[in-house]
């Protein structure tokens, strides 16, 4: 990410001039108070927001020069999640998880090995035949961290994961990301949580302003939690 | 792209129409009225087409000749008519044969002609056919000049008035057409619009995991082309059974009536509905959710 700025069409400025090196492997934290550019920072990574200057390469790819019709194959290379989990009510745990393989039109045994698989990691494999709605909120989350990684992304987007769950929760979910990070997938994280980022001791990024204000490699959250 | 790909579409396609019953209901319906509509215009305009078509072949010239024409000259007159281009057949009418012809049409007032006694006032006359109606207007002029020829007439006035029907006809048919086309298209698309939005957080999803636009177009592009097909395979139906009872009654009361014969001409007729229903379904799909795809 080099010389990277956004201004919202509204005149809001998001991001100023900002230049970072994520190396693959590595588990970021993105803190900083609400409105700073946070969110800006991770949709920019997924190409939700397209940066207003600057250079932004993902894997090598250039995501602002990307063409409409390269975009799925970036995001395929990603793995989202979101603080409200974005699950299809409608859908089985297992279909959840197992949509995301479909859509990219993956054959169907694999897709059943897969799942199965992600499904151990997050420690839902009995629950695969329940519906969102009959899940607490820290499973829900466990659901969309394995639709995440389902597709074997190299780099994991998380926006707020434990927003909205309780500390003891956020910490389960927190060990789920730890074993995602040791096998090698990248980790960048925004979150509001004082607690999780000073436990991990993992690189921070803070963000003010839309400048970058802090950026240690064990960082501390270092603000006064908000809630 | 895969047989399970192709499932999947299939399967997410009748999930959403059966989620969907009321609205795929009225679509279908809008489809098939708008659809039928256009195919009455379509047969209204093609049987009048036919109409003309079939009284411009009838078009032939008449030419009277003068009652002090010679042998010689009716012989000779005769000849040139049948040398002249574009004539395709020159049949001649005596005196006689004319008087005859109009007892017949009299019928019963036949006696009307007593009056007359012995003078036939009828001329001698040659009934001439042409290859193409837009002869007429060259080749009466000649044969005005020839030798003997009292006046060549023919039925120009309702062939004209029959052409001019069948483009006015052809015309408001073609507006309607595009009217009802525009209507349908904005029910089918209105109809993608509401199943678009119902599964909106789906679609995003799917853009987040890295689904083709393609991908996720598929299952409504499919939904819209099955409410056009179904809606036209409705209109079809209903056509085909209005035309064929149409012309049962036609045959009894008007034998002579040139309706185009129902085979194979509905079949096409069905045809071009159901794609033009598809098609259509089709369209209606692809505007409403290419706001939705761009994430």
């Amino acid at each position: 990410m080099k010389g990277i700025s956004k201004t919202y069409p509204s005149g809001a400025v998001a991001l100023r001039s900002v230049d970072i090196h994520i190396k693959p492997g590595e588990f970021v934290f993105v803190v900083g108070p609400s409105g700073a550019g946070k969110s800006t920072f991770v949709k920019m990574l997924f190409r939700e927001v397209i940066p207003t200057t600057g250079k932004l390469f993902v894997d090598g790819v250039d995501v602002i020069g990307l063409k409409p019709e390269e975009i799925p194959f970036l995001r395929r290379q990603l793995g989202i999640i979101f603080q409200d989990y974005r699950l299809l009510n409608e859908r089985t745990v297992y279909d959840n998880i197992a949509f995301a393989m479909q859509v990219i039109e993956t054959p169907y045994r694999q897709i059943k090995r897969r799942v199965a698989a992600v499904l151990d990691l997050v420690g839902l494999r009995s629950r695969a035949g329940d519906y969102p709605g009959e899940l607490s909120g820290g499973e829900q989350q466990r659901v969309a961290i394995a639709r995440a990684i389902v597709n074997d992304p190299l780099l994991v987007i998380a926006d707020e994961p434990t927003g909205n769950l309780d500390p003891e929760t956020s910490r389960d979910i927190m060990k789920i990301f730890t074993q995602i990070n040791d096998s090698g997938t990248t980790i960048v994280m925004a979150t509001h949580d004082k607690n999780i980022v000073d436990s991990m001791e993992k690189r921070v990024i803070a963000i003010e302003d839309g400048y970058i204000v802090r950026d240690d490699a064990k960082g501390v959250y270092g603000y006064e939690p908000e809630h | 792209m895969s047989l399970s790909t192709k499932e999947y579409f299939v399967k997410e396609t009748f999930k959403s129409i059966k989620r969907n019953q009321l609205m795929s209901f009225a679509s279908v319906s809008t489809v098939a009225v708008s659809l039928l509509v256009l195919g009455m215009f379509l047969l209204m305009v093609m049987n009048a087409n036919n109409l003309a078509k079939y009284l411009e072949s009838q078009v032939q010239i008449s030419v009277y000749m003068e009652d002090s024409a010679s042998q010689n000259t009716l012989t000779a007159a005769e000849k040139s008519l049948k040398t002249m281009p574009g004539v395709t057949k020159v049949t001649s009418i005596t005196k006689t044969q004319a008087m005859a012809k109009f007892k017949q049409r009299l019928g019963d007032q036949n006696r009307l002609l007593d009056a007359l006694g012995e003078e036939n006032p009828f001329p001698y006359s040659f009934d001439v056919q042409v290859d193409k109606p837009e002869r007429i207007a060259q080749i009466v002029p000649k044969i005005d000049e020839m030798k003997g020829v009292e006046t060549a007439k023919f039925g120009q006035e309702v062939v004209e008035h029959m052409f001019k029907l069948t483009k006015l006809l052809r015309m408001g048919g073609l507006l309607l057409v595009f009217l009802l086309a525009m209507a349908t298209l904005f029910i089918i698309s209105n109809t993608i619009r509401i199943t678009v939005f119902a599964r909106r957080r789906e679609v995003s999803i799917m853009k987040y995991v890295g689904a083709t636009n393609w991908f996720i177009r598929w299952p409504f592009l499919l939904e819209g082309m099955f409410l056009g097909f179904a809606g036209a395979m409705v209109a079809s139906l209903v056509l085909i059974q209005i035309y064929l009872a149409l012309q049962e009654k036609v045959y009894a009361t008007l034998a002579f009536f040139p309706l185009i014969t129902a085979w194979p001409f509905l079949a096409y007729l069905s045809l071009f509905l159901i794609i033009t229903g598809t098609a259509i379904g089709a369209a209606g799909s692809c505007i409403p959710l290419r706001k939705f795809l761009d994430v």
